[in-house]
């Protein structure tokens, strides 16, 4: 893919996320991480190559049917994307409501998530009175409450000390025992070396796979065999 | 009043403060045209039903012809057109009465009686049955070449044709406020999509459809439409009241004396709606024609 008439950010990816799978994405800064992830929650389109994702071709889906794609993509932005008018709480609540969830509902479900990410007190806070740390856990929690099929998370612990960093992780891995694909990018050497996923590595616009002994993806519920989704196959 | 949480926060924008003050604007002036044009075609009306009932028969005086022998002429005249099929009534307008009426332009009545005046002769149609005006001019200039009719129909037409234009004028004006609404919301509902690009964006990858953030300015569009109607229907019912004020305290004989009907009233109160509804539907296709072009 390339931005404008820019020059290629993302030249030779082809990969198959299994259902259920939990990679790390690596690369120096610049790499094209986050561009590769744009790709994935569908926020570009390829200039070449092919998207696939939940089995749909991005590129002859009819417009209209995307919203609900991208509604089973979790997605933590790199610089959050809070919406500063608007308390942790209904910042949260946003993809419920935006899918027309009953109100209820959102209540529960996100005072609950709320509570375990720690911010139980800071519910009615807007962002900017928020610390840095304290904004990327709203940035996840919102990623993570409609139980996304597949989550994808840009340097999501870039703000914390590593002790929260690992604990944000483990909110990811819980999520993947549940049957969340997921993609976390980062550039902490400590997490990837702390957690044995698989990794796909970015190298100017190329992919290197890596796996590594055993990895702790592909144990999503085996009673769920679904078709491999997230599929990438752009150059 | 309990306001509705919104996921943009565009009531706070300087251009949609401003919003229905324009919108205001637009309607006091849409509604003073409507104003004017319902009461012209009221009394056009008015008008036209008073006078088309009647026509009016002049008798002019030959040379030197004596007061006598001119009321005989109008006497057989009158007795002709009783008889005649379609005509209500027919009454000779005594010779003061027709005095009374030149005296503004003559002056005093003692110059009158040395003039040769034309006698009158008003006649009352039967509307359900009235004779064709030619047959009836024709009948008269036989029975006394000096009967001239006069049916005001030039006048009737001219009339019409006035009154026809500044309606159209009106009309013309009330479209192009229309458009000048129109164009204001897709101005302001531009301007609120750019200053909320990064929001629009951030509701749009997390799965909202174009009609949900179409909602978002199409709810502000509909109240600050609302608004806006209210204050310019405001301002034309003070302005109305306050011309039909210094109307009625003017001397009131020149003036016809018209009034806006119920119905008219109705009319007008309908504006705030209209407006409201052209700036909800004009705020939601310009927010789904200009996400079309987002992925
Ligand atoms: N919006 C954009 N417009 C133009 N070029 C862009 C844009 N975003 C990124 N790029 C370019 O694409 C390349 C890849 O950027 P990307 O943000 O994907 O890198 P990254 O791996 O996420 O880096 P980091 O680790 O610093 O976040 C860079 O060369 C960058 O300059
Ligand atoms: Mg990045």
């Amino acid at each position: 893919m390339r931005y404008g008439t820019g020059p290629e950010v993302l030249r030779e990816v082809t990969f198959t996320l299994k259902p259920g799978s939990f990679h790390f994405l690596t690369g120096r800064s610049g790499a094209g991480k986050s561009s590769l992830l744009k790709l994935m929650y569908l926020a570009h389109r390829p200039s070449r190559g092919l998207v696939t994702l939940f089995d749909e071709d991005i590129a002859t889906l009819p417009r209209r049917r995307l919203p609900f794609l991208r509604r089973r993509v979790g997605v933590v932005f790199q610089e959050f994307r809070l919406l500063n008018h608007l308390s942790a709480f209904d910042n949260v609540a946003l993809p419920l409501r935006v899918a027309g969830v009953k109100e209820s509902t959102i209540r529960k479900h996100v005072d609950e998530l709320l509570a375990w990410t720690g911010l139980g007190d800071h519910m009615d806070a807007r962002p900017p009175t928020l610390s840095g740390g304290q904004q990327q856990r709203v940035a996840i929690a919102r990623s993570l409450i409609s139980r996304p099929d597949l989550l994808l998370a840009d340097e999501p612990t870039g703000n914390v000390d590593d002790a929260l960093g690992v604990r944000l992780l483990y909110l990811f891995e819980e999520l993947n025992r549940m049957g969340t694909t997921v993609v976390i990018a980062t550039h902490s050497e400590t997490l990837v070396s702390r957690f044995k996923n698989p990794i796909l590595h970015l190298e100017d616009g190329v992919l290197i796979h890596q796996d590594r002994g055993e990895p702790a993806g592909g144990t999503g519920d085996p009673r769920d065999p679904r078709k491999p989704f997230g599929r990438g196959g752009t150059q | 009043m309990i306001r509705r949480r919104t996921d943009l926060p565009l009531s706070r924008d300087p251009s949609v403060r401003l919003l229905p003050w324009i919108i205001g604007l637009m309607t006091y002036l849409a509604c003073l045209m409507l104003a004017g044009s319902l009461l012209l075609s009221e009394l056009l009306g008015q008008w036209t039903s008073g006078l088309s009932g009647t026509v009016t028969v002049q008798v002019l005086p030959r040379e030197r012809e004596p007061a006598r022998q001119l009321d005989q002429r109008v006497d057989k005249l009158v007795r002709i057109l009783q008889r005649t099929d379609g005509i209500a009534g027919a009454r000779a307008v005594p010779l003061d009465e027709v005095a009374a009426l030149l005296e503004p332009w003559l002056g005093g009545t003692t110059a009158l009686e040395a003039l040769p005046l034309p006698r009158l002769i008003d006649v009352r149609l039967d509307m359900t049955d009235a004779p064709p005006m030619e047959a009836l001019k024709t009948m008269l200039s036989n029975a006394d070449p000096g009967a001239l009719l006069d049916d005001h129909g030039i006048w009737q037409d001219q009339l019409a044709g006035l009154v026809g234009a500044l309606e159209l004028v009106a009309g013309f004006v009330v479209l192009l406020v229309g458009l000048a609404t129109v164009g204001i919301v897709i101005f302001a509902t531009r301007s609120g999509m750019a200053a909320h690009q990064d929001v629009i964006e951030v509701l749009h990858l997390i799965g909202a459809e174009d009609g949900y953030i179409a909602r978002q300015f199409q709810g502000l569009a509909l109240s600050q439409g609302l608004r806006g109607g209210i204050i310019g229907i405001a301002m034309g019912a003070a302005t109305i009241w306050g011309l039909g004020y210094a109307a009625d305290h003017i001397d009131s004989a020149i003036l016809p004396q018209v009034r806006l009907l119920a119905w008219h009233w109705v009319v007008l109160a309908s504006l705030p709606a209209v407006t409201a509804l052209i700036a909800r539907s004009t705020a939601r296709r310009t927010v789904m024609r200009s996400l079309t072009r987002m992925v």
